[in-house]
Formats: C-alpha cells, structure tokens, sequence
C-alpha cells in the first residue's frame, strides 16, 4: 500500500489536468530518472515541463546540461501510461523511436498519443514537440499483466 | 583498468556504466553496470515500498546500454568533455524488447557489437543480461558522430 501524501485530495486517475504519473495510484512510475509531473491535458495528450533542477542535469553534462533523449522517452512512456486504453499495461518493446532535436531546460514538451491495439499487445506511437520543433517520435508496445 | 569517465562526458547521477570487462576497439565491447537503491531515482521512499515498484525504468537501461556503446570507440577517440571533440548523438532504436524487470542488487552484462559502420554514422546491436538472464535485447541503435560545436549552436539557438 503506498500513500501518496502530496496529491490532492480531489484529483483522481484519469482527471485531465493535473495528475502526476510519479504519484498515481498504480505506483507504477515510482521510480523514474524524471522528477516533475507529467500532466494529462487532453484525452490523447500530456505535457511537460523541463525544470533546470531536473537530477540528470547534473550530470548530462556538466556545465552544458541537455534534457537526455532517453527521458524524453521516458516522458513519452509515463504520458502513455497516463492515457492507456486498459489499466495494469506493462511495458513490452521500444519498437522504434528517432530523436530529431535536442531539448533544453525551460523547454515545454508536448506529447500526442495514439492507442491501437495489435493482437497481443497494445501499441502506442507518441509524437513529442518542444514549442515548433519535433524532438521524437516513440513507438511503444505494451502487454497486460502488471506494470513496471 | 579503463575508467569509464575517462572515455564518456557522462557525470552522476548519468554516468550509468561501472566497469569494462572486455573490449575490441571498434567493434564490440562487454561492460558491467550495478543497480543499487542508492540512485536518485530511489530516493522516494514510498517508489520502493514492493518489489515491482523497484523495478529500473527502462529508459535508463537501454541509456546505460548506449553509453556502453559509447565506449566502443570512444576507447580510441576519449569525449570526456560533451564541448570538445567529436560527440556521439544517438538517432534511432529499433526494436528494444524487454524480458524482464531489473531491480536494485542486479548486475547489468551489456554487449554491445557494431552491426555497421558508414563514415559518421554507426549501427550497434547487442543485449544486456543478468546472472545469465536476458533482459533486453537492441535489434538496432544509430548513432552519428559529429564535432562538438553542432551541440554549442543547438544550445546557443534554444538560448536566444
């Protein structure tokens, strides 16, 4: 049982707005090499903001800190987790994603989803812009049974 | 005994390879990393309160997995500063498929083999084990080399 001491009382799963995948219900994204919140903002939409005290700064790089492609990723799997079609969705495969610029502090980054279910698994390709600027596209496969 | 950060620009907490076992200059490289609750990632203590909430995320496996990639030839041509020199930006992946969920006291095997080398552009494939178990396996990773200074203009034009 986990107890989430800092989430609103009247923010629920699911709510657009304001919820924070670190500290949702499933617990699932618990542990995550990014600190803020990834917010709900539309029914196939999330948004970020990258705060110049993110940890991974300190060290990606020293004295020239860039947001690393692989947290965009992540930010593209915890929006992903935020909007699936089924609860307890674990993830399967990075069937593909290309990094097409980089991201800094102070960037907003804004992740469009889209669920489809292939057989087995479900699959979501997520699209992430900072301000005019494509930075990734992600596809991401899913199973049932658990998260992680 | 190759220190990683003699090699890589990667600084803690992002510095997610420990120690080379074996290397072949630009081809293959075998390099351990171990996971441990003493991570920033770790510190909510609330993240660790059951085994599967403990679980690594998956996009630091697969960042540790590239920085091992990063050694293959960065043994030969050293970036430990991201602002000089030429750097390794990675492109795409294809194909990460996971096996199962790591968790802290686990040892990352990383093998990284170069699938295909084309002027500044590399291809490496490879999978990451523990105790002999396959964990994820990378079908394709492109990278491109490129002098430092493209990262300085990108940086400099978010800046303005």
């Amino acid at each position: 049982m986990t107890v989430h001491l800092d989430r609103p009382a009247e923010v629920g799963p699911g709510q657009p707005g304001a919820v924070d995948a670190v500290r949702d219900d499933t617990g699932a994204r618990a542990v995550s090499p990014v600190a803020g919140a990834v917010h709900r903002t539309g029914p196939a939409e999330v948004t970020f903001t990258v705060s110049a005290d993110e940890p991974v700064f300190a060290g990606h790089y020293p004295n020239f800190p860039i947001f690393p492609g692989m947290c965009v990723l992540e930010i593209a799997h915890r929006g992903a987790l935020l909007t699936a079609p089924e609860p307890g969705l674990a993830l399967a495969a990075m069937k593909s994603a290309r990094f097409t610029a980089p991201v800094f502090a102070g960037d907003r980054l804004t992740v469009a989803v889209d669920w489809k279910r292939d057989r087995e698994r479900w699959t979501c390709v997520a699209r992430a812009r900072a301000g005019d600027r494509d930075v990734a596209v992600v596809r991401l496969d899913y199973r049932a049974g658990g998260d992680r | 005994m190759i220190d990683v950060a003699d090699i890589l620009p990667h600084r803690y907490p992002m510095l997610l390879v420990d120690r080379v076992l074996d290397i072949e200059p630009g081809r293959r490289v075998t390099a351990v990393k171990a996971i441990t609750r003493n991570e920033p990632w770790y510190a909510d203590a609330a993240a660790v309160s059951s085994s599967d909430g403990a679980a690594y995320p998956p996009a630091l496996l697969v960042e540790s997995w590239a920085q091992a990639a990063g050694l293959v030839f960065g043994i030969e041509q050293p970036n430990p500063d991201v602002l000089a020199g030429r750097v390794m930006l990675l492109g795409s992946l294809s194909d990460v498929e996971f096996h199962r969920p790591v968790l802290p006291g686990d040892v990352l095997e990383h093998r990284v083999r170069v699938a295909r080398a084309v002027g500044e552009t590399v291809i490496f494939e490879g999978e990451c084990v523990v105790g002999g178990e396959l964990v994820f396996t990378v079908s394709r990773m492109v990278v491109a080399y490129r002098p430092a200074g493209v990262l300085r203009e990108a940086g400099g034009e978010q800046r303005t």
